[in-house]
């Protein structure tokens, strides 16, 4: 919006108003998951039961946990195009280790995440260091994780029998969750805590924020816009390992179009491609949470996949819209 | 003087250089790929990427991104196909698509730059909804087209078919409009500094908006050659035709922040991106390893573009020095 010259006469004007939009932006996401909530519970009959409760947490885990990562991009300013291709990645890359070459689990389940992790410290460097514009930079390296991941499945598929990933869906922690619902709550959890608490939580946000402050303040951006990459990768091998808790079966097909899905979470949570630093990481969750709700309901509603693509382009639209009303122009 | 303009095409040279490595290494590899047809077929088979990237030209000088290009070919193609296939009336397909692809462009651009919202978001949302109805009005089938178009695209002339003259008119307006209009000056200022150039009294949210439905226009010509080269509308065409016309527009040297860029750097890079598209997959590679080959080529390519980019950023500054130095000790002798 144009610079305010009035001074104060206008900002004690502006007070209640500039208020009211703070409130709406902090609980506008709360409420429009709670009106979805409401609707389809009272259009459906099925949609409110606890199993199919339980069951929209377990079909947003996946991309849940690679939204981290995108959330943490965003917020220092970047953009991660190679999310899913990174998370088919790790979950490759373990269950080649556990399935083919017989390595013990731990080995596997390292191996994934590091070889995730080692993408994503690419897309930092790529970005951070040498400059390339990191829509560009992570479309280089999704198509290297994509093609890599392809190589290690030798154009077949790896079904996956280790207890370890199945228990990640069939082991109930309390009420009836699974393990892998607790997982991504408490990845949440402690990413929150880590953006609120940290040095390096402060530091992302400063630097996505506004860049030239914070390196003038002494911040070590490079380094921070590495790390916030590096993580990205890393929480995209943890989607790996939990997808193939989910599916039981590794193949080419699988994670195809992640990356859309976790920018869609961010975006619906209120986060910013064109301006870091704005956002918090559990609004994501949220985010994860109204488009699950949305598919969710489409498919009892027997809507085709195909349309609830469809639809999912009209809702990130709609996203956008609302948060340029309550967040006024820039 | 000269010597600073050679500097500040080293990135171009460069990527000319490259794409003469290119070739040679796929002729060194695959001897049969060069031959008298090559030209020809690379031609044929990139030209809805050609036709793409220039209008890419103009959203990236003016600083708003477009990724619905690929998503909405494949939606045009298909609504070409379905009025076809339930009038028997292929202008009026032809025509149902050019209006899709026109109102497409319209809102998007009204979007961007009446609301104020990021283009990048924008087309995101259209990259998502226009597949998903590509594919939820076919079921994913192709639909069979077969008519005129069919025969008058694939008709060969000294081994060209239409789709060269049609690549070579875009260039050339292009090139007109970018240069030599007043269209093509604003664009640059917009995209150089949308602030100044809306207190300059251009009328920023109309060329905006423009520029989308150029983009239109540009898919729904692409669109068409596609269709009619395949005789049927693909639901899943153009997986990424987008991405490979950003590639091309970057690649070949305009700054994605916008302000900057040439029709002639673009093209430079659609040869190259054409010549890797097309030497990756006569080598008969899976799509993993032409994957694997195609990302580490841009990403080492963009790499030392950069490189070079800041030595000459470097040089020009230096020789500036000199020159200072050496006006002022003229003053003082």
């Amino acid at each position: 919006m144009a610079v305010d010259v009035s001074g104060a006469t206008a900002a004690s004007h502006e007070a209640p108003l500039e208020r009211a939009r703070r409130a709406a932006e902090a609980f506008g996401t709360v409420a429009v998951a709670g009106l979805l909530l409401l609707s389809f519970g009272l259009t459906s009959s099925v949609f409110l039961e606890p199993a199919n409760l339980r069951n929209i947490l377990v079909q947003i885990t996946v991309v849940g946990v690679a939204a981290i990562g995108e959330t943490l991009v965003l917020l220092v300013g970047g953009l991660d195009l190679s999310v899913g291709a990174n998370v088919l990645l790790g979950s490759v890359v373990a269950g080649d280790l556990v399935q083919r070459h017989g390595a013990p689990l731990w080995v596997g389940i390292a191996g994934g995440v590091l070889a995730s992790t080692g993408i994503g410290l690419l897309n930092g460097v790529l970005t951070a260091v040498i400059g390339i514009e990191a829509i560009l930079a992570t479309l280089g390296t999704f198509l290297l994780a994509g093609g890599i991941a392809k190589i290690v499945l030798h154009s077949s598929w790896i079904v996956v029998d280790d207890p370890f990933f199945g228990n990640l869906v069939r082991t109930h922690v309390f009420w009836q969750l699974p393990v892998m619902v607790i997982v991504l709550f408490a990845l949440y959890a402690v990413a929150a805590a880590v953006m609120r608490m940290t040095p390096f939580g402060r530091a992302v946000y400063a630097i996505g924020g506004n860049p030239r402050a914070a390196r003038i303040a002494g911040l070590p951006a490079v380094r921070i816009r590495i790390v916030a990459f590096a993580l990205a990768g890393a929480f995209a091998g943890v989607a790996g390992l939990l997808q193939i808790g989910q599916l039981g079966i590794v193949s080419s097909g699988n994670a195809a179009g992640l990356e859309f899905q976790a920018i869609t979470a961010a975006l619906i949570g209120g986060l910013s491609v064109s301006a870091g630093g704005v956002g918090r990481v559990e609004r994501t969750l949220l985010g994860a949470l109204i488009v699950g709700m949305i598919a969710n309901y489409q498919t009892i509603r027997g809507i085709p996949p195909n349309y609830q693509q469809a639809l999912l382009g009209g809702i990130l639209l709609l996203a956008i819209l609302t948060d340029r009303l309550f967040r006024g122009r820039s | 003087m000269r010597a600073r303009l050679d500097k500040r095409y080293l990135d171009a040279w460069f990527l000319a250089g490259m794409t003469v490595v290119a070739v040679v290494a796929f002729r060194f590899v695959e001897p049969s790929w060069l031959n008298r047809n090559t030209l020809q077929s690379i031609v044929t088979q990139n030209g809805p990427l050609a036709i793409v990237a220039m209008a890419m030209t103009f959203s990236i000088i003016s600083r708003h991104i477009d990724l619905s290009p690929g998503a909405m070919l494949a939606l045009a193609g298909v609504v070409i196909g379905l009025v076809y296939r339930d009038t028997g009336s292929l202008a009026l397909g032809l025509l149902a698509g050019l209006g899709l692809c026109v109102a497409t462009g319209l809102v998007n651009g009204v979007l961007v730059s009446g609301l104020g919202l990021n283009a990048i978001m924008v087309t995101l949302a259209t990259y998502i909804w226009a597949r998903g109805l590509a594919l939820g009005f076919t079921n994913g089938n192709p639909i069979v087209v077969d008519t005129r178009l069919t025969a008058i695209t694939n008709h060969t002339f000294g081994g060209f078919t239409i789709v060269a003259p049609i690549v070579v008119a875009v260039f050339v307006i292009g090139w007109l409009v970018l240069s030599k209009t007043l269209f093509g000056r604003y664009t640059h200022a917009m995209g150089g500094d949308p602030v100044g150039a809306r207190r300059a009294g251009i009328r920023v949210g109309l060329y905006t908006t423009l520029i989308f439905v150029v983009m239109g226009v540009a898919t729904w010509l692409a669109s068409t050659i596609v269709v009619g080269q395949l005789a049927s509308a693909q639901p899943y065409a153009a997986p990424s035709l987008e991405l490979d016309a950003i590639i091309a527009v970057i690649i070949g040297g305009s700054r994605l922040a916008g302000g900057e860029g040439s029709v002639g750097r673009t093209l430079l890079g659609v040869a190259f991106i054409s010549i890797l598209n097309s030497g990756l997959l006569n080598l008969g590679l899976t799509d993993a390893y032409y994957q694997v080959y195609k990302g580490a080529a841009l990403l080492a390519v963009l790499s030392a573009q950069l490189l070079l980019r800041r030595l000459a950023a470097e040089e020009v500054r230096r020789r500036q020095d000199a020159e200072q130095l050496l006006a002022e000790a003229r003053v003082y002798a």
